[in-house]
């Protein structure tokens, strides 16, 4: 991380004592977990105080209370000072849920869980908010931002897998299907990353078309923007009854599992969603390389191959590359919608948990499914930045 | 050697080009100025074929540019354009050795004339060479535009506008240097600029176009003492003549020589034998002075230069 402003470092921050005030609040007035006597039942929300004990809520409170101190302070390491203590709640949050565990679940019940309440959710939105504000002081470069990623969802996997949470109702969930997530990991990875690479392709290829002959600009543009305006739902329904009637006309598709539900029409829908952000940011980064560049590169003596491979693509590359980004987390949320024609993948937890009421099966869907977007998006903000011809001195 | 015969190009129903004969010899620079819209970079374009010609034909060394690969045609052209045209992903190695690359040298051979072109336009490659273009400041990024242009040892260049978006300091620092580069290296150029002051100062002869057709191409002196039309009389500055073709003398032709060249008195002030004879007589009006010394490029004093001479015999 590179300090460059000093005076930016030491002025006091705003932004961290307000979220840690409203944490402070919201953490006192909602619950931080909730004890459920079996699966379906509701269960009793227990209070900050009341499911931590006097220690834990005054740890939590001192934490935060110490956040909002240091950005008013005079110091001169505020934000290294921030980093650390932030850093090390976040990836020690999951040790609140243990200690509530411990503290509440009744011994003699085998079938009581317990569950995560709003309050520990909020504090978890607020103090991420923090570490973004914190990061964005330090100019923390990319990696470094990395390894916390690294380092935060490691802790978590690891206290999450102790004996403590075995009763958390996430937990429970999981383990009574690990093989399934796994798979249904890897069913929304192969659909999500699947179309998003066909439709890449395609973009590329209708890119190139519109720009080499420009009456087709129009109805192309218009056509993926056509695609964009209906709702998910119904194309996933609209695709049902012509995939069915082309499988029981041919049984050769049959046989490669080509039906009116499953992979097949959930594959064809997300790649014609993902068609208009790759098309249009092909092509206007194409088309955006200024003329004068073009000429410059055929008047020294380049052919039309090498202004395209070594002027346009790489200077378009970037913008490409953002389409990309915008598409494969548009595509990865869509599959999850993607499980009610039966295509698998994380939605089917969530259409399961919905249907039978459980709340916590739904964010054994849901979660994972944020997670690969966060994920993907910045594995591809790195992407294309690292692309990007020159350390921003234009 | 290039020769346009009967050259034309029409855009839709408007001639842009009409029907042009230039002759431009080997080793000279020739300037087509004038004003925008006259077709003075439509010709540029049309001998490098980036535009093609509606009538008429080029020979470059006697060989119709029509029947030759354009790409093979340009590689042989240096091209430099206004604001430059460097690649912004490209470092300013990179930049300069594309033509190299794209014919194929070997690497050794490209770093080495990198290296070259980069020290004769006085640009430091230790400090320069890893730059990219934003990073440079526009005189900066010309020299680069230019030593791009001469990589591959062209025998022609092509400069369109070049100097063209630099601020008049620059401008003129850039025009120095071009006249030493040609000096060393004497490509066959064709310059275009609507500037008639960078016209005169760089020309061996000036070609000046109005509305498709070339109405004059003659030495800068004969422009300026001759103008075929009113047009031309007008672009060179009627009453402003006489200065203009002062700056053109070098004081090497009106000075009286020493019998012996004398060594300079320290602290002396004095004038080069290059430099004009506009330049001179500024320098005597401005200090009071009614003759003053006159050096060689050794710094040694080889004569004086009198102000009777220059109103006498200066124009």
């Amino acid at each position: 991380m590179s300090i460059t402003e000093p005076l930016s470092q030491t002025l006091p921050n705003r932004v961290i004592p307000v979220l840690g005030i409203l944490a402070l609040a919201l953490v006192w007035l909602l619950d931080l977990g909730t004890i459920q006597p079996n699966r379906i039942v509701p269960g009793a929300g227990h209070g900050l105080l009341a499911a931590v004990g006097w220690t834990g809520a005054g740890l939590v409170a001192g934490v935060l209370a110490a956040a909002i101190l240091v950005s008013i302070l005079p110091l001169r390491q505020r934000y290294g000072l921030l980093l650390g203590l932030i850093g090390l709640s976040l990836a020690m949050m999951p040790l609140l849920l243990d200690v509530f565990a411990t503290r509440h679940l009744p011994e003699d019940s085998p079938y009581a869980r317990s569950s995560i309440g709003a309050g520990f959710w909020c504090l978890l939105f607020l103090l991420s908010l923090m570490l973004i504000e914190i990061l964005g002081r330090l100019r923390a470069s990319r990696w470094l931002q990395l390894l916390l990623l690294v380092m935060m969802g490691g802790s978590w996997v690891v206290l999450l897998q102790s004996d403590g949470l075995e009763s958390l109702s996430l937990v429970r969930e999981f383990n009574a299907r690990s093989d399934k997530f796994q798979q249904a990991l890897w069913t929304h990875l192969a659909l999500a990353l699947g179309a998003v690479t066909i439709s890449a392709g395609l973009a590329f290829a209708l890119a190139l078309k519109m720009i080499r002959s420009p009456t087709w600009q129009r109805p192309l543009l218009g056509a993926v923007s056509f695609l964009q305006t209906i709702p998910s739902l119904a194309v996933f329904g609209l695709l049902i009854a012509p995939l069915s009637a082309l499988s029981s006309a041919f049984p050769m598709l049959q046989s490669l599992g080509i039906r009116g539900i499953g992979w097949a029409p959930a594959l064809l829908a997300l790649i014609a969603y993902s068609l208009l952000p790759m098309v249009r940011n092909t092509f206007v980064a194409i088309t955006d390389v200024p003329e004068n560049l073009a000429d410059a590169a055929r008047g020294m003596g380049m052919n039309e191959r090498q202004v395209f491979f070594q002027l346009k693509l790489p200077l378009a590359l970037p913008v490409i590359i953002e389409g990309v980004r915008i598409t494969t987390i548009q595509a990865i949320g869509l599959t999850a919608v993607a499980a009610l024609i039966g295509a698998g993948g994380f939605g089917s937890f969530i259409f399961q948990g919905l249907g039978q009421a459980a709340m916590d099966l739904v964010l054994l869907g849901a979660l994972p499914t944020i997670a690969l977007a966060l994920l993907a998006d910045a594995l591809l903000t790195m992407l294309a930045a690292s692309l990007r011809p020159t350390p921003a001195t234009a | 050697m290039i020769e346009l015969k009967n050259v034309t190009r029409r855009f839709g129903d408007t001639v842009a080009v009409d029907s042009i004969n230039l002759t431009i010899e080997t080793g000279e620079v020739c300037v087509l100025v004038g004003s925008s819209g006259c077709g003075k970079s439509t010709t540029l374009r049309m001998i490098n074929r980036l535009l093609p010609l509606s009538a008429g034909e080029i020979l470059v060394d006697g060989e119709d540019i029509a029947t030759m690969n354009p790409e093979q045609l340009r590689l042989n052209m240096g091209y430099v354009i206004q604001g430059t045209g460097l690649f912004p992903h490209w470092t300013v190695a990179r930049n300069i050795a594309m033509v190299p690359r794209l014919l194929n040298w070997p690497k050794k051979r490209i770093d080495e004339r990198v290296d070259e072109l980069m020290t004769l336009l006085d640009l430091d490659p230790v400090t320069h060479a890893h730059k990219y273009p934003q990073q440079l400041s526009g005189g900066q990024a010309q020299r680069v535009g230019v030593a791009r242009a001469l990589a591959a040892d062209p025998n022609i260049l092509l400069m369109d506008e070049p100097f063209g978006a630099l601020d008049a300091i620059t401008r003129d620092n850039l025009q120095l240097e071009m006249l030493r580069i040609q000096k060393q290296v004497r490509k066959t150029t064709v310059f275009v600029t609507h500037d008639i002051d960078e016209a005169l100062k760089l020309a061996t002869r000036i070609a000046v176009m109005d509305q498709g057709r070339i109405v004059q191409h003659d030495t800068p002196e004969n422009i300026l003492r001759h103008p075929a039309s009113d047009f031309v009389e007008n672009l060179v500055g009627k009453q402003d003549r006489g200065l203009k073709l002062m700056s053109l003398r070098p004081v090497r032709d009106l000075m009286t020589l020493h019998v012996a060249p004398k060594q300079m008195a320290p602290g002396m002030e004095g004038i080069k034998e290059e430099d004009s004879v506009r330049l001179a007589l500024s320098v005597m009006l401005w200090q009071d002075l009614h003759q003053v010394a006159v050096f060689n490029a050794q710094g040694q004093e080889t004569g004086v230069i009198t102000r009777e001479r220059i109103i006498q015999e200066g124009v």
